[in-house]
């Protein structure tokens, strides 16, 4: 398009009396969509995408409310209303795996945020580079290991023949005989908060880091100038320079609560610990996919789903009441 | 007015997309069911008559689907047998073995109603509906089969609705049964133990138990009594009990004058685990057999420290293998069939014939009569021969008498992989239905059941252990197999997707691998107390419906099975 076109539309636009709606920015009508063609015919194609694969598939979710058979054409399908639902709440099973997917997860948020956290700020007190970058480095390498391998590693690590925290703990006179770390169900939601610390903690550095690169060097000469000291610098400049990044990570994650993860607690898990490492997923898969039984998977999906959704918007809603960053 | 043309426009693209939702959403799902629908009808009427094209031309070339549900080598391109198979019927085959997950890939499989041409069998295929019916075919085209099949026509049918959809690929047997290996479930032990121990044969739990703790005195570096508790695979713990009370492999339940019962609350078991954990009080057992996955096992039976295990063959034989490999052959294992005392042993079952184990035609499948034709071919014994012995002169030799034997750069030849990825299809035969036993002239199916051919296979090592039990083959650890028992085995008695009788099932299965592990490890004192906190935990199951619903299969399978 050429510049003489350009102005002519930024001047009409500019001459043209607009009413700007605070809340939506600049208001829809025919005239905005015409100015704006080209941004619509971009976006058309992302639209169609979403529509596609995450607008369609919720079309799924009649099965829930179904006995769904897989042959059936949808007229024949038997309905049930809500008894998947009520199968699902009136199971002790299911409650406990609610009861064990929320505490994972919660361990996992805290443990994975406070290690981030901490890990960043130490990081950007290193002055030499060369180390800092060395460490970066090995800290986050796990994160491209599949679970499946990361497992295994912890198995290995945490078995009683030569296992390397045992030997460890072992040699350092706090344990007389090896433990079997894997057969007791309260090691169980420790060791899957471990896991994941050991395997994320320098994945979830890399944002912390980024944002802290962003603040304001003149704020430390200021802090410097005033007298405070590195802990200070770090209590009141860094912190509340991440506190941004902080909430909006909070406020996504928060959505995820349900999702305590799926392979590590299966591959780790065994009969003496399924108390404690059964997850909905594993929940799904067994009683819903492999008996069959579409129509349950699908129901716990819904759950998982609408319990998100109200997560993340009473999360956004606290963080607009005490005048935080939020993500809508 | 400037409102009213925002409030339409958002009004538009709310319609757009409610329509746009409603439009894909019924468009694809009344297409799936139409295509699913219409593909069903047709294949199954083209079934019923003979398409024209099909029976005219025979050799046409064509190229089959095949999936198979399980790992498996791709045979390589210039394949020996596929070669031959392909001069002779025009038929080349797109082989596929499973990869990652059966559930998975199963569950794309339904969804889609994307399947090939033939398919293994699954009982989660059947209620999809994805196999054509196969009576009306072998009746029509495949005399062969329908002889194979003959005595055993009313089993290989699907207990729902009676017809048959998958042609089962083992368990079919004619002539004499010939089994020199043993692949079924035993009390293992390590043939250097045993050696050592002067060639015992333990009859019961007690000396069972004596030799391992003898052995494990003398060698404390060894691990004396190995488990498994891990993902399906936790028969190692469960089916212990049943063997030793004299009943064959019924799975969760033991049937006694055609009634099932499940077995885990009973005194069998308790007598089973009790005396497991006295020997984990003994340091006999293994401490981390229930933590442990089924790699490390492998592994631990692959590093020869394992004395013995309770275990079915083939499931621990991939350990034994690269114990066989490095050369360690005293460390590989013989097993014993304990019993109680009082109890009549039957541990060794005439494998029963595989229902849904085996090949069937998709609903999608191109030309069905072509299939059941080739299949009838193969079930020749002249096929059968080529396919399981290979090609005379070049992978085995006849004597004067005419018995088969191998020469042994035949017999090493046929050790390795790459000689068979070229030479054989033995991941596609698996599945193909199959003759064994013995062939009309007297040479037993394949290499492997040869007596004599088996024997001579040996390495010398095997030969002096097999001379000095004064034995020809392993399965003489074990009785001769009594007649099966009409509706056997009861574990194959299918149990509906997401009925009670599957669900109190599961749960069984969960409390056991939660509680018996449990009760082994606790300590002596505590035992009692665990297996009554687990018994009280059974009985608040719905086990009445699973053990009517295998009761009910029983008799089904005692009514419609019985051979007139």
């Amino acid at each position: 398009m050429s510049d003489a076109v350009l102005d002519k539309q930024v001047k009409k636009q500019k001459t043209r009396k607009r009413k700007v709606d605070p809340e939506i920015g600049v208001s829809l009508s025919w005239k905005t969509l015409k100015v704006q063609k080209q941004l619509i015919f971009m976006s058309v194609p992302i639209a169609i995408y979403l529509i596609i694969f995450n607008y369609v598939p919720i079309w799924g979710w009649v099965m829930a409310f179904q006995n769904y058979h897989p042959a059936l054409p949808f007229g024949q399908q038997e309905w049930v209303g809500f008894d998947q639902f009520k199968f699902l709440f009136s199971d002790d099973t299911f409650l406990l795996v609610l009861r064990n997917t929320i505490a994972m997860s919660f361990i996992n948020l805290v443990l994975g945020t406070v290690t981030a956290i901490g890990l960043a700020l130490l990081l950007n007190e290193i002055r030499v580079k060369f180390f800092k970058r060395i460490v970066q480095s090995i800290s986050y390498l796990p994160h491209f290991l599949s679970w499946v391998i990361a497992a295994g590693i912890v198995a290995t690590s945490l078995s009683i023949d030569d296992g390397i925290i045992n030997v460890i703990l072992m040699k350092l006179h706090l344990i007389k005989d090896p433990i079997m770390w894997l057969s007791e169900g309260k090691y169980f939601w420790g060791i899957v908060g471990a896991s994941n610390v050991w395997k994320e903690v320098g994945w979830g550095t890399i944002i912390y880091l980024a944002a802290i690169t962003s603040i304001d060097p003149s704020l430390y000469e200021a802090a410097s100038i005033d007298g405070a000291t590195r802990m200070q610098k770090m209590r009141y400049v860094t912190l509340p320079g991440i506190k941004a990044t902080f909430v909006i990570l909070l406020i996504m994650n928060i959505g995820h609560i349900l999702d305590a993860g799926f392979e590590l607690q299966y591959l780790l898990g065994n009969g003496l610990t399924i108390d404690y490492s059964q997850t909905i997923d594993i929940f799904v898969i067994k009683y819903g996919i492999s008996m069959g039984n579409y129509s349950l998977a699908t129901a716990a999906g819904i759950f998982k789903t609408i319990v998100s959704v109200i997560l993340v918007f009473m999360a956004n809603y606290t963080a607009k009441r005490l005048g935080e960053e939020r993500l809508i | 007015m400037h409102k009213s043309a925002k409030r339409s426009a958002q009004a538009a693209a709310a319609g757009v997309l409610a329509l746009t939702l409603a439009l894909t959403g019924c468009g694809s799902g009344s297409n799936n069911t139409n295509t699913g629908g219409d593909a069903g009808g047709k294949n199954a009427a083209s079934g019923g008559n003979a398409t024209p094209a099909a029976a005219g031309d025979d050799n046409a070339p064509v190229t089959f689907s095949v999936f198979m549900n399980g790992p498996g080598q791709q045979p390589t391109p210039d394949n020996k047998i596929l070669k031959l198979i392909k001069d002779e019927t025009g038929i080349t085959f797109n082989q596929e073995f499973l990869v990652g997950d059966l559930q998975q890939k199963l569950g794309v499989m339904i969804a889609g109603g994307d399947y090939p041409d033939i398919m293994s069998g699954d009982d989660k295929l059947i209620n999809a509906k994805a196999y054509i019916p196969l009576e009306d075919l072998i009746e029509k085209y495949a005399p062969n089969l329908k002889k194979h099949y003959g005595a055993v026509w009313n089993q290989i049918k699907d207990e729902s609705d009676g017809h048959i959809y998958v042609l089962p690929s083992y368990g079919v047997y004619q002539g004499k049964i010939t089994e020199p290996t043993y692949q079924g479930p035993g009390f293992w032990l390590q043939k250097k133990v045993l050696e050592e121990m002067g060639y015992p044969t333990p009859k019961t739990l007690d000396e069972y138990f004596d030799i391992i703790a003898k052995y494990k005195e003398k060698h404390p570096d060894v691990i004396g009594f190995e488990s498994l508790n891990f993902d399906w695979r936790v028969f190692p713990l469960q089916n212990a009990p049943e063997h030793l009370s004299g009943h064959p492999n019924d799975g969760a339940v033991i049937v006694d004058n055609n009634k099932a019962q499940i077995f885990a609350d009973k005194d069998i078991s308790k007598t089973y685990y009790k005396k497991l954990n006295e020997i984990n009080a003994q340091g006999l057992m293994d401490k981390e057999a229930f933590v442990q996955n089924y790699d490390q096992y492998l592994a631990k039976v692959a590093s020869g420290k394992v004395v013995g295990m309770f275990d079915q063959h083939w499931n621990f034989q991939d350990g034994e293998k690269s114990l066989i490999s490095q050369g360690k052959l005293e460390d590989t294992y013989i097993g014993f069939p304990l019993l109680y005392p009082g109890y009549e042993e039957w541990y060794r079952d005439r494998g029963a014939v595989g229902t849904n184990r085996g090949f069937g035609i998709s609903i999608k499948a191109k030309d069905p009569v072509r299939i059941i034709k080739f299949w009838d071919k193969m079930i020749t014994e002249d096929w059968q021969k080529t396919l399981q012995w290979g090609v005379k002169g070049e992978d085995y030799e006849v004597n004067a008498d005419g018995s088969f034997y191998r020469t042994p750069e035949q017999r090493a030849n046929a050790d390795q992989t790459s000689w068979q990825v070229a030479n054989k299809i033995s991941g596609m035969f698996g599945y193909m239905p199959k003759i064994q036993g013995t062939y009309s002239d007297g040479n037993a199916a394949d290499a492997g059941t040869q007596p004599q051919e088996f024997f001579d296979s040996l390495k010398p090592y095997d030969q002096k252990i097999l001379k000095a039990y004064n034995k020809k083959s392993w399965s003489e650890f074990f009785k001769e197999p009594k007649e099966n028992n009409i509706y056997f085995p009861a574990y194959s008695i299918v149990l509906k997707d997401g009925s009670p009788a599957q669900l109190a099932q599961s749960k069984l299965n969960d409390l056991q691998v939660k509680y018996l592990p449990k009760a082994i490890m606790a300590s002596p004192a505590e035992f009692d107390s665990v297996w009554q906190d687990y018994v009280d935990k059974i009985h608040k199951l719905d086990i009445k419906a699973y053990e009517d619903r295998i009761n009910e299969g029983i008799q089904q399978r005692i009514e419609k099975w019985s051979v007139k």
